[in-house]
């Protein structure tokens, strides 16, 4: 079966944190801990619905907060996935924590069940910027925590975020630094958006809040591809830094428009061409798992062509990029009578290269990567 | 039945736009039982939603209604008449129907331009005038003031007004009683051969064409065999009647009536409005004196954002024609916009009015271009061509003159406000003609400017500069000729021709340097630089970049929520919708209106 439709990876979410920071729209519950016992249960139920144990190549646990849960509760939701996602031995099997939350016996637990990578997030060494994210850890927390991560745990993923207001092009470049100074494996870095309905999108609907400039924005992109490029890392997706061979296996199946299974609430899964995402409310999902339903917000099935510009949209993210005979082979679409005046004119922007079997953003395309995607679907 | 002429009265209610009109012919039918109070709602006359909406009339709907005075039995036609500047051919269409006209005036308003263009209009048909003050009820009701204006203004002894209130219900008897005692009986001869003036049309789905006509002389009958005498074309009538308020069925109409008929016409333009309908058979010697039909002077492009729409708007446009012959269209095709219509409106109200029935009536998405007026140019090798589009004009090698229409405009405004207005003409090339007080309040301002310079904002403009008391009426004095050029719009070095504006030359730079800048505000950013060019000619007057994107990436993923991810993606390009594509770049329907825009900034 090939990977775009039959899963070899899966996502499982864990929603609960300490505090919901203003900018984030992840499914996050806080402040209700005592729903973590009944919520680690009913994972458990769902991942049974597989019937039998479906191996996978990775696993991803996000959130939330993943470690922020007790740690038996870690321990049993480690044992459900074990029992169900049965990793290969190469497998890669990340997960989230934020800095504050990993301690010796958390990582242990984690090294146990052979957990293989540790994403933390730092998002910012600056203590202002880190309370105006709202971010609950001190910049001090990171390094303490990467320590904690490295006596066990080979890879670690630092999460930072750029284009936060009040924040310098200097300040950026600060971050990156002394995010190399911890030598992780792998980077992200994160624009920061304003995503509808979250605090942080009402105080800037509210005037209270003022987003960066495009200007300043461009500046601290190009400035994360200069520092880390020149630090040896690869810029593998449009967002994403990794050392040779450390790149983050599960995220690049998004990437590749394959498929993946996802458990939880708020995941979302895309197996057979079909694409399900799960409710959103933490409640909903417990009382619908127990109830032996489907907890599902929503399902869409694209027709052949949607799906093929999807796959090109997503594939073009990639260092990769979109290689025409994988994508035909894929999607079943010749990738010039797809798109073949739209590349042609992107490629005379400057802004995709093109060498007769592969397309890829160059580094303009990158800064402009989501309006040149809408222009392709 | 018919009535005898004797006690038969035709009139008109003739005021400015929002003084009450609607709401005194409602009154005149609930009193005379022609409708019950459960069916009184306000202004049963206006069919269409969107006149009912805008409080204006722009249809003309007849209605016949019977009044007892002094034990007779008398038949009142009330033909109505639209209020607004755009619209002044079709007051002197119904006013050729009448004998007699009702002047309203508002207690408070006071006169305004079109009670005196309305007023004027109905000497010119030589109809006794019954004044009408409306509203005396409210308590901001400046009678007295308004009296005085009237008599200043309009010549009207104060004794002779009536006051009334359509709303309360005040007076109605006593217009009534006037309509009966002033105006005279119509003078046809019920013995001549049938002549009757066709005065409007419209177009029923079931029924075909119903024609709206006044017999003068003479009697209609039904299936009586008619001769439309224009063209000679001759019909049977099938079914006639007359407005009760609703389409009652009579068998024949006598002279001095009001009413309709329907004769198997399919199509409106097959009816001449001021045609003569005479009996085929013992037919009159000499037509009625008719009038000329209106012409579009004002006039725009309309394009489907999709070409593929063209034939969907084409019937689309049809649908409107069946009901409106002051309308027009013509296919045309434009470089940048690709396959369109050149459509003609009487004014600029007529326009916004056609394009919301076309936006509310079909789904179609459109992009319509500024509007112009028609110009005449006489070429070097002497023809004299008229121009409806800026696309149209020939190359400034064969001009030999540009011509324009000029307009005599009034308005009438608080003397407080004349200074501000003056300004305004001049910027807008206006020659003064004269000022008049009405009183020491008020005054009437009268100038000659070009059509072109108050087709825009002009209207806007003299309701802001007045607070919204100023009013204006503008009738056409014909071609003038003027320094004229025709001033182009590049867009990333192409011409985009529906952009072109024609403008005086001494203004063409500062109407250039606007424009540009306007478009540049209009058009998103891409992801390439993109040049806004003004120029006449070859040669560039004005030009205004917009910086490409520089960075547009949103990186999350949400846990593989690729979804959320399209539909952002989808977002963007959902932004492009409503615009036209020209070379490679996306044009917003708002940057086709730019030129319209107010000139402040």
């Amino acid at each position: 079966m090939p990977p775009w439709l039959h899963p070899r990876a899966a996502y499982v979410h864990v929603p609960f944190c300490a505090h919901h920071c203003g900018y984030c729209d992840f499914a996050v519950t806080a402040g209700q801990d005592q729903l973590m016992t009944l919520y680690v249960e009913a994972l458990g139920q769902e991942l049974a619905t597989l019937s039998e144990p479906c191996p996978v190549d990775t696993v991803f646990i996000g959130g939330g907060t993943p470690t922020y849960l007790t740690p038996p509760l870690l321990e049993r939701l480690l044992a459900e996935i074990r029992r169900w996602l049965p990793l290969h031995a190469s497998g890669e099997w990340s997960i989230e924590a934020t800095p504050e939350s990993l301690d010796a016996g958390k990582v242990a637990l984690l090294a146990d069940h052979g957990v293989t990578r540790v994403s933390i997030g730092a998002q910012s060494f600056h203590p202002q910027l880190l309370q105006r994210l709202e971010r609950i850890h001190n910049p001090d927390d990171v390094p303490r925590a990467v320590e904690c991560v490295r006596e066990r745990i080979a890879q670690v993923s630092l999460d930072l975020i750029f284009g936060v207001p009040g924040q310098s092009v200097d300040d950026w470049d600060r971050d990156l630094r002394r995010a190399l100074r911890l030598q992780p494996e792998h980077v992200a870095t994160y624009g920061l958006t304003y995503e509808k309905g979250t605090p942080l999108w009402k105080r800037w609907q509210g005037g209270q809040v003022q987003p960066l400039g495009e200007d300043d924005e461009l500046a601290m992109y190009c400035r994360a591809m200069d520092v880390l490029s020149a630090a040896g890392f690869e810029h593998y997706e449009v967002s994403n830094f990794a050392r040779p061979g450390r790149r983050c296996r599960h995220n690049q199946v998004y990437w590749a428009n394959h498929a993946y299974f996802g458990f939880g609430v708020g995941a979302a899964r895309y197996v057979q061409g079909r694409r399900e995402m799960n409710t959103r409310d933490t409640h909903g999902y417990i009382r619908r798992v127990f109830a032996g339903e489907k907890p599902l917000l929503q399902a869409e099935e694209l027709p052949p062509e949607e799906r093929a510009r999807e796959t090109l949209a997503l594939q073009l993210r990639r260092a990769d990029g979109v290689r025409r005979g994988e994508f035909q082979e894929q999607t079943g679409f010749d990738l010039d009578a797809l798109a073949g005046a739209k590349l042609r004119q992107h490629a005379e922007l400057g802004l995709i290269e093109d060498n007769g079997a592969c397309v890829r953003l160059t580094r303009s395309g990158k800064c402009v990567a989501d309006a040149l995607m809408a222009e392709l679907l | 039945m018919t009535t005898p002429t004797k006690n038969i009265r035709n009139f008109s209610i003739i005021a400015h736009i929002d003084h009450g009109k609607s709401t005194l012919a409602d009154q005149f039918l609930l009193k005379t039982g022609a409708i019950t109070q459960r069916e009184f709602r306000a202004q049963v006359l206006d069919d269409m939603d969107l006149e009912r909406e805008r409080g204006i009339t722009i249809q003309m709907h007849p209605v016949t209604i019977y009044y007892e005075f002094q034990g007779q039995r008398y038949e009142l036609n009330l033909i109505d008449t639209p209020g607004h500047v755009d619209f002044s051919y079709e007051v002197s269409r119904s006013l050729a129907a009448c004998e007699g006209a009702i002047l309203l005036v508002d207690a408070f308003q006071g006169v305004q331009a079109q009670t005196v263009a309305n007023f004027y209009l109905a000497l010119e048909h030589d109809l006794t005038i019954v004044p009408v003050l409306n509203k005396i009820d409210m308590p901001i009701a400046r009678t007295d003031d308004v009296l005085a204006e009237m008599q200043q203004a309009l010549n009207v002894e104060p004794a002779e007004a009536l006051r009334a209130s359509g709303k309360a219900g005040i007076g109605i008897d006593e217009v009534l009683q006037a309509i009966v005692a002033r105006i005279p009986p119509p003078p046809g001869k019920p013995d001549d051969p049938l002549r009757a003036l066709v005065f409007n049309s419209h177009f029923d789905s079931y029924k075909g064409v119903v024609v709206y006509a006044r017999v003068m002389d003479g009697t209609m009958r039904k299936v009586q065999k008619i001769r439309l005498m224009s063209g000679g074309t001759e019909l049977e009538v099938i079914d006639m009647g007359q407005f009760r308020p609703t389409m009652t069925a009579c068998n024949e109409l006598g002279a001095g009536q009001v009413g309709y008929f329907m004769a198997q016409i399919k199509n409106i333009d097959d009816v001449r409005i001021g045609d003569t309908v005479t009996d085929a058979l013992a037919p009159a010697a000499a037509p009625l004196e008719g009038y000329k039909e209106p012409q579009p002077m004002v006039f725009s492009g309309l394009y489907p954002v999709n070409n593929r729409d063209f034939e969907a708007l084409r019937e689309a446009l049809a649908k409107l024609r069946l009901n409106d012959s002051s309308f027009t269209y013509m296919p045309e095709n434009s470089e940048g916009l690709g396959f369109g219509f050149r459509c003609g409106f009487l004014g600029l109200l007529h326009r916004e009015i056609i394009q919301q029935r076309l936006e509310r009536d079909s789904e179609l998405e459109l992009v319509q271009t500024a509007p112009n007026t028609t110009y005449e140019i006489l070429t070097r090798k002497g023809e004299i061509i008229v121009i409806d589009s800026p696309q149209k004009v020939p190359d400034a090698g064969q001009v030999e003159e540009f011509r324009e229409p000029f307009v005599k405009i009034s308005f009438l405004l608080p003397s407080e406000n004349i200074g501000d207005l003056m300004q305004m003409c001049a910027e807008r090339r206006g020659i003064f003609i004269r000022t008049e007080y009405l009183s020491p309040k008020r005054a009437i301002l009268v100038y000659e400017m070009p059509l072109s310079e108050i087709i825009f904002d002009l209207y806007d403009k003299l309701k802001s500069v007045t607070h919204g008391y100023g009013t204006m009426d503008y009738e056409i004095l014909g071609y003038r000729p003027a320094d004229l050029v025709r001033l182009d719009i590049l867009v990333a070095g192409k011409r985009v021709d529906a952009l072109s504006i024609i403008v005086h030359r001494a203004d063409a730079d500062r109407r250039g340097r606007k424009l540009v800048k306007k478009l540049r505000g209009e058009i998103d950013r891409h992801l390439f630089e993109i040049a806004i060019q003004a120029a006449i000619g070859s040669r560039i007057i004005a030009r205004e970049t917009i910086a490409p994107i520089k960075k547009n990436v949103t990186a999350k993923c949400y846990g593989g929520d690729i979804t959320r991810k399209r539909k952002l993606w989808a977002k963007q390009a959902a932004g492009k919708k409503r615009m036209k594509q020209v070379g490679q770049v996306e044009i917003p329907q708002e940057a086709f209106l730019a030129v319209l825009e107010s000139d402040e900034g």
